[in-house]
């Protein structure tokens, strides 16, 4: 198996998404194609699978030219995209998921032969998922690893892997880079999207480096970590990394968060504390976060005289910002009207400037004019953050850096770093160990729903906090 | 301000006259001459001042019914309860026209208030139940027309017939009083024009200048964003109703008072669904509604021409209009627009 991709060239508009790429990828190899937020993997990705079309340019799979711009002809030629966000059909079960759209199994439908077919290749990777049981009840770790059998049965040979990994837990993934690693040895040509370099050393052999829609490199891996980093962002990465890590002076003034819902009593913590909420993806560690912005759950100030915050100074910002944070059809300057002041009648002229002045000062890559949708994640992240009042507030971050790459996950962090100091507090919610730990004063854990820890971080070794969300005892 | 993104001039045109050929080729295969049919349908839209006026008394309620829509829409709301909402202003109208008002010279104003309101209360309801009881708008507001139609009818067959007679040929001519003050013997509708001039403007700064615009653009690109920004979104499903409906009730008005002067069964002409087609073809943008609006108009206007001078059956008009909008749709669309991007560039 052998697939070669010659000169792809693709614009939207003026802006220039890949850029005379080419590459070649032998099975045997599991290959990675690393680069920032819009370096241009996903539109590769896409022109791969036949969503997009390109310009120019071709792609040949065993000597064999694919029809461009068809799913159909990429489909039949063995391609398979395991994507982002699993695209199957939440109301059906497992079993009926992979009748649909399957033509192995003939017009009649025969469940318990289904059944048994799908038990018995469930069982060769080693998957523990009930064939009966409906989508919509699985963890998003779970459908991604009944889609990726899915995409074995109707013989994709070609294996696409566009950042599967946002919802797993470290078992699901083990799991899942098992069962890549196995398929590579049998010959399947096995391409993994992330800018997660962790991941990549575990599972790749070789990296592709994409920078602003052209192709920086193909390197082997093991490969100079530092070097890697240094490709895809072509600067240096210390300035980044090493940022100092300010404790901030112990104030005498607390905050209380009310957890009798977990039959904690109130948790009392230093104004101005920065609390990480950490939980494997689909605890409670995130509904905590919404918990406490629809009062479900008590933040108030001061020690047991409990001044109350007032609720315009909860500031909240969602992981999904496209869906619950943003308008995707409004202008940067549209989503600052509408968050600031009472006014009735907006001032575009002062907007426009107060707009522009936010955009440098959170370098957001966007015009006042731009649409929310036209931003990069990192960018809608940002955007989120400049939108919060520079009032002194409380800010409760649903997984503030999900999907961002290394360099955006800093620069956001930077822009909430620098406001913290001013703030009541800060609780933010994730599900990233290391993010956790370096950024938080005091760390709640979560495992399923139950708070099974919440210590200053002092308190606690880092890696106790693995035990702390997965609920096993140490 | 407008959330749709300006297109290039120039594609703009080639799709203008794609979809003028794609006329021109049916009323060809309609056996007629397009040149024939189009100068026909200008004249009996322009050709006298008289019928300048006419056209005018067309454009007015569906301007309206279109302005009343561009708020729906803005709001994410699929407003087809909007016929009914026109209906009801005509009933608002109408009673006003038949109570001792109706003979005052304070009658058009009044019919104004209480058409706006009757428009808005049906508009209104159609928002409750989406809110309260989860009720699609689509689904209520059909439900609500079909209410509508049986009340009109009634009214007209019933307590409100002819001296005499109940006939669905309508109600009694309203009292002269009750008529839109009008000037010059071309009786050019002023008060309507000014009414709907001064709607177009407050619509204008409405949606571009007022955060209540925006927090209504807003709810209608993503109602589970509002709560973060601190406001309730049904709160403005109701606004959009309650203005849209207010505006549709108007165009109701109108259709009873200004052009039928009497209720009628059909009082609303289908100007709703037509603002429907209208509005979704310039993109919900204001100016691009008005201007469209007004070459309907003057199509309906002038189509009634057909059959006299060219011995054309005058559904020829509604065939032309609605096959237009369908292939503007078409060429309006995505892939098409891509396409003519890529031909454009490569020129």
């Amino acid at each position: 198996m052998k697939i070669e991709i010659n000169n792809i060239f693709k614009a939207f508009d003026e802006v220039i998404a890949n850029d005379d790429v080419s590459l070649e990828i032998n099975s045997g190899k599991i290959h990675a194609l690393l680069g920032e937020n819009g370096a241009g993997k996903s539109t590769l990705v896409k022109i791969i699978s036949g969503h997009q079309k390109p310009d120019s340019g071709n792609i040949i799979i065993d000597g064999k030219k694919l029809r461009l711009g068809s799913t159909k002809s990429s489909i039949e030629n063995g391609i398979g995209i395991l994507s982002q966000d699993p695209l199957d059909f939440q109301n059906l079960t497992v079993s009926e998921s992979f009748l649909v759209g399957s033509k192995k199994f003939g017009p009649s439908l025969n469940k318990r032969k289904i059944a048994n077919e799908l038990n018995k290749i469930f069982a060769e990777y080693e998957i523990k998922v009930n064939p009966q049981i409906r989508i919509k009840s699985l963890s998003i770790g779970e459908r991604q690893q009944v889609e990726l059998v899915r995409l074995l049965f109707e013989n994709s040979k070609i294996i696409i892997l566009d950042e599967p990994t946002n919802g797993f837990s470290l078992n699901q993934r083990n799991l899942v880079f098992k069962v890549l690693k196995k398929l590579n040895k049998k010959g399947y040509v096995i391409i993994l999207v992330s800018h997660k370099l962790d991941e990549v050393f575990d599972l790749c052999n070789e990296a592709t480096i994409l920078k602003n829609g052209t192709k920086v490199k193909t390197v082997p891996i093991p490969f100079d970590r530092k070097k890697i980093i240094k490709l895809m962002f072509q600067e240096d990465i210390s300035k980044i990394q090493n940022h100092s890590r300010k404790t901030i002076p112990p104030k005498n003034q607390f905050i209380s968060i009310d957890l009798s819902k977990w039959k904690l009593g109130t948790t009392e913590i230093p104004q101005g504390s920065k609390v990480g909420v950490i939980g494997l993806q689909g605890s409670g560690c995130n509904q905590f976060i919404r918990d406490c912005f629809n009062k479900t759950v008590n933040i108030s100030l001061g020690n047991g005289n409990n001044s109350i915050i007032p609720p315009e100074d909860f500031h909240y910002t969602p992981s999904d910002r496209l869906e619950r944070g943003l308008f995707e059809d409004l202008t940067i300057k549209e989503h600052l009207a509408l968050t600031y002041g009472d006014v009735k009648v907006i001032k575009w002229s002062n907007i426009e400037k107060r707009a522009n002045s936010l955009i440098k000062e959170f370098e957001i890559k966007g015009e006042s004019n731009s649409y929310a949708k036209q931003l990069s994640g990192g960018n809608q992240q940002k955007l989120q953050l400049a939108l919060i009042p520079k009032t002194p507030g409380f800010l409760l971050l649903e997984q503030p850096t999900r999907g961002l790459d290394v360099k955006s996950t800093s620069s956001v962090w930077e822009k909430i770093i620098e406001r913290s100091s001013r703030d009541f507090g800060i609780l933010f919610s994730t599900t990233d160990i290391d993010e956790a730990w370096e950024r938080s004063d005091w760390i709640i854990c979560f495992s399923g729903e139950k708070i099974t820890s919440v210590s200053n971080k002092s308190m606690i070794k880092k890696d106790q906090i693995k035990f702390l969300i997965s609920g096993v005892k140490d | 301000m407008n959330s749709i993104k300006k297109l290039p001039l120039g594609t703009f045109f080639i799709k203008v006259i794609l979809t003028l050929l794609v006329a021109s080729i049916i009323m060809v295969l309609l056996g007629t001459s397009p040149i024939e049919v189009i100068r026909s349908i200008f004249d009996g839209a322009f050709g006298r001042p008289e019928k300048i006026v006419k056209t005018m008394l067309i454009f007015l309620p569906i301007s309206l019914a279109s302005l009343a829509l561009i708020i729906t829409f803005s709001g994410g709301l699929w407003n087809i309860g909007i016929e009914g909402q026109i209906v009801l202003g005509a009933i608002g109208a109408t009673w006003v026209a038949k109570s001792f008002f109706g003979e005052t010279l304070v009658s058009p104003i009044i019919q104004v208030i209480v058409g706006m309101s009757f428009g808005a209360l049906w508009g209104l309801l159609c928002g409750y139940l989406k809110v309260k009881f989860n009720v699609h708008e689509i689904f209520g507001g059909l439900g609500l027309d079909f209410v509508a139609t049986g009340a009109i009818i009634y009214l007209i067959l019933g307590p409100w017939s002819r001296s005499g007679i109940a006939s669905t040929s309508g109600t009694d001519i309203f009292p002269k009083e009750s008529w839109f003050p009008t000037i010059s013997s071309l009786n050019i509708p002023a008060l309507s024009i000014i009414i709907v001039s001064i709607i177009i403007l407050i619509l204008i700064l409405f949606l571009s200048y007022s955060r209540f615009g925006l927090m209504l653009r807003a709810t209608g690109i993503n109602p589970s964003s509002t709560n973060k920004y601190k406001f309730n979104s049904n709160h403005y499903i109701y606004l959009a109703f309650i203005l849209g409906g207010a505006i549709a009730g108007l165009a109701g008005v109108f259709q009873a008072s200004v052009f039928y002067h009497k209720l009628v069964p059909s009082i609303s002409g289908g100007y709703g669904f037509l603002g429907i087609l209208v509005v979704l073809a310039s993109n919900r943008r204001i100016l691009p509604t008005l201007l469209l609006t007004f070459f309907f108009s003057a199509m309906i206007a002038g189509g009634s021409q057909l059959q006299l001078r060219l011995d054309l059956h005058s559904s020829l008009i509604s065939i032309l209009l609605s096959s237009m909008v369908f292939f503007w749709l078409i060429f309006n669309s995505s892939k098409v627009n891509d396409l003519l991007h890529r031909i454009i560039k490569r020129n």
